[in-house]
Formats: structure tokens, C-alpha cells, sequence
């Protein structure tokens, strides 16, 4: 691996950040929470830091995979790291790790807090906050429709049996093309959130922060209380509706743009995804009733509804405590933690592409048995799906098992409970905020321990990127000439 | 009328044995010299050796005067160019036989309008599409649709259990008043005879018959041996993934039949199972009789094999049948075999040659002949005419006209209503008759109508 050219592309990225720490400023003077000076310094030692590295670090050789493996999961971690830089100079957040804690959850668009009272931090740093989410979900959707597909790694490769022909494979043949026009597409269902937002009669940073961590599919708030806080059916419709349209992938929305309304109902992936929310909901309904927790069906409904898409789309907003919901409707909910949005959404966990898959192939293992000399592909939207990206959704689900198994044993050792340590794990390994147990939606990750904390964190890189784009790294072999 | 084949394959041959019979002037052109000769020794053509994609082969064929071209070469870029310039000499009907389907498709580049030509044909959609139609029709081992499929012409073979067995016609016309369908002919051995009152059917035999649409479940009631159990999803097995072979599996599945495709070929079978939804594609070979058995062949409604060999259609027929298999079908395309097949028990052999002969012959004759079919393993026809306005038969009971010998009118269609045809029935003009002709009499039923 050429270690030059990494930590060169490194610091370009450093730079980059840079400019973005200067994105809260304006929030800052207009609300004088006196935070200014933390962005300042920040961005400085940003560009600093950047500037040296791009300077200094030159390699004429050529980007290859393994550079980009290495650019990916660093990138991630240096985003963490140096986004950390606001909290800690303007003393918002005193400890490094909850700091870097609360930055990776941002910008893996996770949604875990270590805040214990949100609304008392300075609006900038709400505003920074909520804008890590929003870069976060940028970066993975050029990085699931375009980068990983390039290293080979990620659900993309399932559009090239998704999407027929050769033209419609990537939208654009450059990927700056493509990112470009999705980022378009990402910017502009924003702004439209945000519109809507403040038609419900939220301020223009409350609505921002929200549609920045719907559309990211996050799940920070500026409230305590989450969504809750408002109490406005129309403010829960829209975030539902918009958290939804946050776990599709974000192909299909370009092509629905340009009038190709039908790509969605053929989109196997989709209509899965669609009908995972309508069941879950109706059993959520139908185990809420039964459990007498809501006494109108429209109440259900719009607490039922909200909950399934945060989960689903691994968003993590809440209205409501389902911990207080029936145990029945709590582990409908865990399930939903493991399958998470569509693949090339901004959505996390396994993705429903890759769950679907596992089901066919278990399907057509079961029908061979039958049928001993039968050939039979599994399929999706009637392409057949290559065997080795069928290995690669087995092995996928093997590691996310595994991780999964290992970091809760390693969080009980730390001394959490049953519960609360396992969803924590799931919650972080999915990216998608509160868990259950002490982690619970109305709870928060500021009492975990330090070595816990740091688990959690690498848990959030891990599930973010598609687990084998870090795990690549700890191989001794990426690393020799 | 002047007709001009390009190409003295099987279905070249079939259609200048046909056409000539009929009383065209048939040209034949074929690169073989060998071929010509035997052509011309046998039938009665004239025959040009030469490229039929050559200007002057054709030039030299007469194709100036031409009435009617069919490019029916086994090279789709010989007929499709030998088609465009027939279009430059003015050729006012132009055939063609191709292959590929790049010409066929709905969107393709060059369709057949920019190539000049009035009908594609492709021998082996043809054959699917008869399979497929045989498959459904329980029982029937030949059917044909005329009137827009008012009215119905199905052959069915007659065993000893049929309860139609050792019956005269006119006992049968006793039952008539229950079940309505006319008897038009009778294959026996090697004979199609017309059958009168004082015939009977015996076991053996091959019936063909007219019935409306409406009727079949009935007759089909009627003639069935044994009470066959009501299933929801018929089972069909065939064997032999060639492109034949797919589109049938796609017919059937469309028809929500169960269907299992047997090809022996590991690669092809990915092929297939990517294109197919939901037939069960097996990799074996078609004498593994005992996959078979397991896939449970015993409760086969249909056994359909078109592997590029006859002798293994023929002979995996056989096996299936004996494992079981309801109703056999086999690709058979050596004319000397369909008869032999039809003895051994296969319930219908469709050849290639046959199947696409017949959709040209309906093509190249349509304007008074609305419709025709041709009947397997024998030369018989069945055709769908028009009356003419001024027509010398108007409103005479048909026992008083001289109606042709060898032919039969099986269905009068006037709009929705239809009737059978008796000795009193009288045609108006604008109604539409179905007739069975034996070979030869063809003509005479073309001039009697004129």
C-alpha cells in the first residue's frame, strides 16, 4: 500500500473539512452563543494540519484498490477525529472520547448521543451536529453507488443485475457525474423537508437540523425529547414520509425525477422494502392494541408508523417509548434493527437487498433437495444474481453475526447488562442510534464506559462501511509492498 | 399465379409440392444442382440453379412476372436480400423465412416493413406455437381456430375404450341434438376418407371434426376414456432447451401450466433458468428415466420432446408414455418418420417444415380463402371462404347444388350465429363456410364458391 499517497488524498480531505467547519459561523453570530471561536480554530487546524500533508506527502504512482480501502476507512475516522475539534474547544463536551463518540455517530449517520441535555448546548453546535449526519450521508452515497462498487466491495453490485442494459448501470459514466446528480437529488429532497418543516412551525435550525438528519437518516434532533418535543402529527407525517424516502435507494429517486415513476415498482428491492414497512407496522398495530397502549387507531397509526421507519430506515428518531410497548412489539423492533434501508440508500444495517437474497438462496437450497438435478438461479427483479456476490452476502451476514456476537460479549465485560450492551452494539453495527435497555430512546450513551465507548465506535466505522472495507485492513498482507 | 421459391430445403420442397399441385406455375431456386434435379424429376417445376440473392438468377428465374416470392433459404441475410430485390422487380407478395429474431421484434431496427418483405417467418415460433396450442387442448392431437376461433377443428384419435367406438355417423347424428359437431373425416391407415352416414368409426382411427368454441368442453366430455381428474395446474414436461423448447416452456407457463424443461447441456441450462420464472429447469438427459419418475413424469398431462433428433423425440415419447405421460408430443421433422410416429402411439408429430409451410400457404392464398390448415401426415386441407355477393349458390339448398366430391362443408358462420351444415341449409352472401377438402379437390371447391 502506498502510504504517501493515502495520507496526501487525506489531507485534501482535511481541507475540505475545513471549509465546512466554517459552514456554523453564521449560526453562531446570529444566535451569539459565542461559539465562533471553537469553529475558527477548528477550521485552522484543519487546514493546517491538511495543508502539511497535501504539501509534504507527494507519490507519483497511481491510486489503486488498496489506497482506496485505506482512504475510505481513515477518511471516515479523520472526519471523526478532527470534527470532534468544536466540541472540545468551546468546552461543549470536555472529554476527547465522548467528543469523538458523538462525531462518528455523526458523520456515520448513526444518531447515538453522549449528550444528556441536548438543548443546552450552543445552536451552532446543534447546527454542526446535525450537519456531520448531512456530510456523513453525502459521503455514503457516492461511496455505496460509486466508490465501493469500484473495490468491489457493497450491495452496488446488485444493480448491475438490478437495472437492465448496459447505459442505465451507472447513471452517469463518470462517477463525478454521478455523484454530482445524486447529490442533487439529495439537496433537494432536503430543502424540501426543511420547507415542510417550517410549515409545521418549526425555526429554520430546528428544521434544517431535522431534514439534515432524516435525509442522512441519522436521528440527531436539537430536542431532549426527539421528535416527541413537538407533538405535531404534521411534524411526525412529514419526517415519516421523508425517513422513508431516506431508506430508497437514491437511484431510484434520480430516475423518478426524470419521469421514470415505474423504476420504483420494478424495483424488486423496493417493493420488498415497502411491503417490510407495511407488515411491521401492521403487526406493531396489531401487538400495540392488543397490549391496550393507544386507544385510537389513529394514534397507533401515527406512533406505529413512525417507529417502523425510524427503525427500519435506521434513522432513530423518536416519538414515543417503545420500551414501554409490549415485549412482543420491542423484538419486531430488533429485527427491523438487523435489516435496515435499501441498498444505496443512506440507510445502514445488513440492507434489504442482502436479506432478501439470503432468502432466495435458502429457498433454492431447499428446492434442491427436492429437485436434485434441477437448475435453479436465485434471481432479483428476474436477473440472476452472480454466485460470488451470493458468497459475498453470506460471508457479509457471517461477519455482521460475528461482530455483532463479539463486541455485545465485550460490552458485557465492560459491565453492561444483557440488553441494554447487545442493542447497543446493534444500534451502533447498524447506525442506528437508540437501543434498548439503558440505551433506550429516551436514554443516552453518556453513562457507557470509556472501553465501551470506544467499541462502540469502531462498531459504527465497521456497520458504516460495509464491514469488509475495514476489516480489509487488518489483513498483514494489505500492508506489505 | 406465378410463384418463385428460393431454396429447396424441406420447407421449400413442401411448398412447391403444394403449390404446384394446386396449379401455379412454380419456379425453384437453389444453389444445388443436385437438388434442382431431384426437384424436377419428382415435382412438376421448373428449377433454376443459381444464388437467389443474385439479380440474375433471378432475372433468369422470370422473376419480372412474378406474383408471389418466398425466400426460404436456411440463411436469413440470403432471404432477407433476395426479399429486397424482389421488392425492385415489383414483386407485389414477398415471404421470407429468418431465424433470428432481431427482425421479428416489435422494436427492431430493421423491420420487416423497411425490408420489403409482407411475412416473416420463423419455422420454430411456428412450431411452439402449435405445440403449445395441441398441449392445452386436452385430448385433441390436431386443432386449428377459424371464424376468430368460433369455430374449432380438432382431431382426435379413437381407441378402444372411446365410447365414439364401432358407432356409425348416423347413430352419431342421433346425438347430435346434444352434442353439436360434425364428423369430416376419417383417417384410417393411410386412407382420409369423407364418411357417410352408413361409416363407422372404429378403434384405430383418427376423427376430425368441427365444433364451436362454445361446445368443446362437452365433446371433450364426450370423448374422454377415462374420467380424468379436475386439476387445477396441468404438468408438463419437455424435453430439449433449444429456443423451441423455451417458448414453449413460456407458452405453457403463461398458461398456468406446471412445467418442467429437461436439457442435458449444463450451460444452457443457466440460459434457460435465467429466462425462465418458474418452470423447473432439469439438467439431465432425457433417458434418465428415473429423475424422471422422481420429477414425477407418471402424472404428466402432456410429454413434449423437440431435441434436434428425431429418433430421440420419437423414442423418449415412447418411454414417457410408458412411464405414464398422458398425451405425447414429438418434434419430428423427417416427413418419412410422422407417420411412423403416429402409428407407435404418439398423440401428435409436428414437423418444422409443416408448421411453417402452412402459415405461408395461408398467406400467399389469402383474399377469398380467409384461413386455412393443413392437416398432419396427410395432404388434406381445411379452409375458411367468404360468399360472394352474385354468387350462383345463393339461396339454393345445399342437397341441390353439386357440391364437390372429396369435400365437405363442416360450419356455416353468419355473424355470431352458426350453424351445421344439412342438406337444406342455404348460404347467403357475406356468410362465412368452413370446409374440409381431401388433396385434389381443392380446386374444384375454390371454383364451386366462384
Amino acid at each position: 500500500m502506498n502510504l504517501t499517497l493515502t495520507l496526501r488524498i487525506l489531507g485534501a480531505l482535511l481541507i475540505c473539512l475545513s471549509g465546512t467547519l466554517l459552514l456554523p459561523l453564521p449560526f453562531s453570530l446570529y444566535y451569539g452563543d459565542g461559539a465562533w471561536s471553537a469553529f475558527l480554530l477548528s477550521a485552522l487546524t484543519c487546514l493546517v494540519i491538511g495543508s502539511l500533508l497535501f504539501r509534504f506527502c507527494k507519490s507519483r504512482k497511481d491510486m489503486s484498490v488498496r489506497e482506496g480501502f485505506a482512504i475510505v476507512t481513515f477518511g471516515w475516522s479523520f472526519f471523526a477525529l478532527f470534527g470532534s475539534l468544536p466540541y472540545l474547544f468551546s468546552g461543549a463536551i470536555p472529554s476527547p472520547i465522548d467528543a469523538i463518540f458523538e462525531t462518528m455517530s455523526g458523520f456515520t449517520t448513526t444518531g447515538s448521543t453522549i449528550l444528556t441535555h441536548i438543548e443546552g448546548m450552543p445552536q451552532s453546535l446543534l447546527f454542526w451536529r446535525a450537519l456531520t449526519h448531512w456530510l456523513g450521508g453525502m459521503g455514503i452515497i457516492v461511496l455505496s453507488l460509486a466508490i465501493l462498487p469500484m473495490l468491489g466491495v457493497g450491495g452496488m453490485q446488485l444493480f448491475k443485475a438490478e437495472v437492465p442494459g448496459p447505459t442505465t448501470d451507472r447513471l452517469k459514466p463518470r462517477i463525478q457525474d454521478t455523484a454530482t446528480m445524486l447529490w442533487g437529488v439529495y439537496l433537494l429532497l432536503t430543502a424540501v423537508e426543511t420547507l415542510m418543516l417550517m410549515l409545521g412551525g418549526m425555526t429554520f435550525l430546528d428544521a434544517i437540523c431535522h431534514a439534515f438528519a432524516t435525509l442522512a437518516t441519522g436521528g440527531f434532533s436539537t430536542r431532549d425529547a426527539s421528535v416527541a418535543a413537538y407533538d405535531s402529527a404534521y411534524i411526525d407525517g412529514v419526517i415519516t414520509l421523508f425517513m422513508f424516502l431516506a431508506g430508497v435507494n437514491f437511484t431510484l429517486h434520480f430516475q423518478a425525477l426524470r419521469g421514470r415513476l415505474r423504476d420504483f415498482h420494478r424495483n424488486e428491492e423496493f417493493r420488498c422494502y415497502l411491503g417490510i414497512t407495511l407488515f411491521a407496522t401492521l403487526l406493531l398495530l396489531v401487538f400495540n392494541w392488543n397490549g391496550g397502549i393507544y386507544h385510537s387507531l389513529g394514534e397507533n397509526l401515527r406512533y406505529s408508523l413512525f417507529q417502523v421507519t425510524s427503525i427500519l430506515t435506521t434513522t432513530g428518531f423518536g416519538t414515543a417509548d417503545y420500551e414501554i410497548w409490549p415485549v412482543v412489539t420491542q423484538y419486531t423492533l430488533i429485527l427491523l434493527m438487523f435489516v435496515g434501508g435499501c441498498a444505496g440508500s443512506t440507510g445502514g444495517g445488513i440492507k434489504v437487498a442482502r436479506i432478501l437474497l439470503l432468502f432466495k438462496h435458502a429457498q433454492v437450497q431447499i428446492f434442491r433437495l427436492i429437485h436434485p438435478r434441477a437448475v435453479r438461479l436465485v434471481k432479483l427483479g428476474n436477473r440472476p444474481v452472480d454466485r460470488e456476490v451470493l458468497q459475498a452476502i453470506l460471508g457479509f451476514f457471517a461477519l455482521f453475526v460475528g461482530i455483532f456476537v463479539t463486541a455485545s460479549i465485550l460490552m458485557a465485560a465492560c459491565g453492561m447488562d444483557l440488553v441494554s450492551g447487545g442493542a447497543a452494539v446493534l444500534a451502533c453495527l447498524s447506525n442506528i442510534g437508540p437501543g434498548l435497555g439503558s440505551v433506550g430512546p429516551t436514554d443516552n450513551f453518556a453513562h457507557v464506559p470509556v472501553v465501551g465507548k470506544g467499541i462502540l465506535i469502531f462498531c459504527m466505522l465497521m456497520g458504516r462501511l460495509e464491514l469488509f472495507t475495514v476489516l480489509v485492513l487488518f489483513l498483514p498482507s494489505f500492508w506489505r509492498k | 399465379m406465378k410463384v418463385l421459391i428460393v431454396g429447396a430445403g424441406q420447407v421449400g420442397y413442401f411448398l412447391c409440392d403444394r403449390l404446384s399441385r394446386e396449379g401455379h406455375e412454380v419456379t425453384l431456386i437453389d444453389h444445388s444442382e443436385e437438388t434442382i434435379e431431384r426437384a424436377q424429376n419428382r415435382l412438376n417445376v421448373l428449377g433454376v440453379t443459381g444464388n437467389g440473392a443474385s439479380a440474375e438468377t433471378l432475372e433468369q428465374a422470370g422473376i419480372k412476372d412474378t406474383d408471389i416470392f418466398i425466400a426460404v433459404t436456411d440463411f436469413d441475410e440470403v432471404n432477407i436480400l433476395a426479399c429486397l430485390l424482389a421488392r425492385e422487380y415489383q414483386v407485389p407478395t414477398r415471404v421470407a423465412r429468418t431465424r433470428s429474431i432481431e427482425y421479428k421484434d416489435q422494436r427492431a431496427v430493421l423491420s420487416k416493413e423497411k425490408l420489403g418483405i409482407d411475412l416473416l417467418i420463423n419455422p420454430e415460433d411456428a412450431v411452439a406455437e402449435e405445440m403449445v396450442q395441441i398441449a392445452c387442448s386436452s385430448g385433441a392431437f390436431d386443432v386449428a381456430a377459424f371464424a376468430e376461433g368460433q369455430v374449432q377443428f380438432l382431431g382426435y384419435r379413437i381407441d378402444q375404450e372411446s365410447p365414439l367406438c364401432d358407432l356409425t355417423l348416423m347413430e352419431l347424428g342421433e346425438l347430435r341434438g346434444i352434442y353439436r359437431f360434425v364428423v369430416v373425416a376419417i383417417h384410417r391407415g393411410e386412407e382420409t376418407i369423407i364418411p357417410r352416414g352408413e361409416d363407422s368409426i372404429q378403434a384405430g382411427d383418427r376423427i376430425y371434426l368441427f365444433a364451436h368454441q362454445n361446445d368443446l368442453p362437452a365433446i371433450q366430455y364426450m370423448l374422454q376414456t377415462k374420467k380424468e381428474e379436475k386439476r387445477r395446474h396441468r404438468r408438463a414436461f419437455i424435453l430439449g432447451g433449444s429456443s423451441i423448447g423455451r417458448q414453449i416452456a413460456q407458452g405453457l407457463e403463461g398458461l398456468q401450466f406446471e412445467v418442467k424443461l429437461i436439457e442435458k447441456d449444463e450451460a444452457r441450462c443457466q440460459k434457460l433458468a435465467e429466462s425462465l420464472t418458474k418452470t423447473v429447469v432439469l439438467h439431465t438427459e432425457g433417458s434418465d428415466i428415473q429423475t424422471l419418475q422422481d420429477e414425477g413424469i407418471g402424472n404428466a398431462d402432456v410429454f413434449i420432446a423437440v431435441t434436434d433428433k428425431d429418433e430421440t423425440n420419437i423414442l423418449t415419447c415412447l418411454l414417457a408414455r410408458q412411464n405414464g405421460a398422458r398425451r405425447t408430443l414429438a418434434l419430428v421433422s423427417k416427413p418419412e418418420l410422422i407417420g411412423l410416429a403416429s402409428e407407435l402411439g404418439i398423440d401428435a408429430c409436428i414437423s418444422p417444415r409443416l408448421a411453417a409451410a402452412s402459415i405461408i400457404l395461408k398467406f400467399v392464398r389469402r383474399g377469398e380463402i380467409i384461413s386455412v390448415a393443413t392437416i398432419e401426415g396427410s395432404n388434406s386441407e381445411v379452409l375458411e371462404l367468404e360468399i360472394k355477393e352474385g354468387s350462383g349458390i345463393l339461396n339454393t339448398a345445399l342437397s341441390d347444388l353439386h357440391f364437390p366430391r372429396g369435400a365437405i362443408i363442416g360450419a356455416i358462420v353468419r355473424g355470431q350465429q352458426y350453424e351445421i351444415p344439412t342438406g337444406d341449409s342455404r348460404l347467403q352472401a357475406g356468410d362465412r363456410v368452413v370446409i374440409f377438402a381431401l388433396p385434389g379437390s381443392l380446386n374444384k371447391v375454390e371454383r364451386f364458391f366462384e
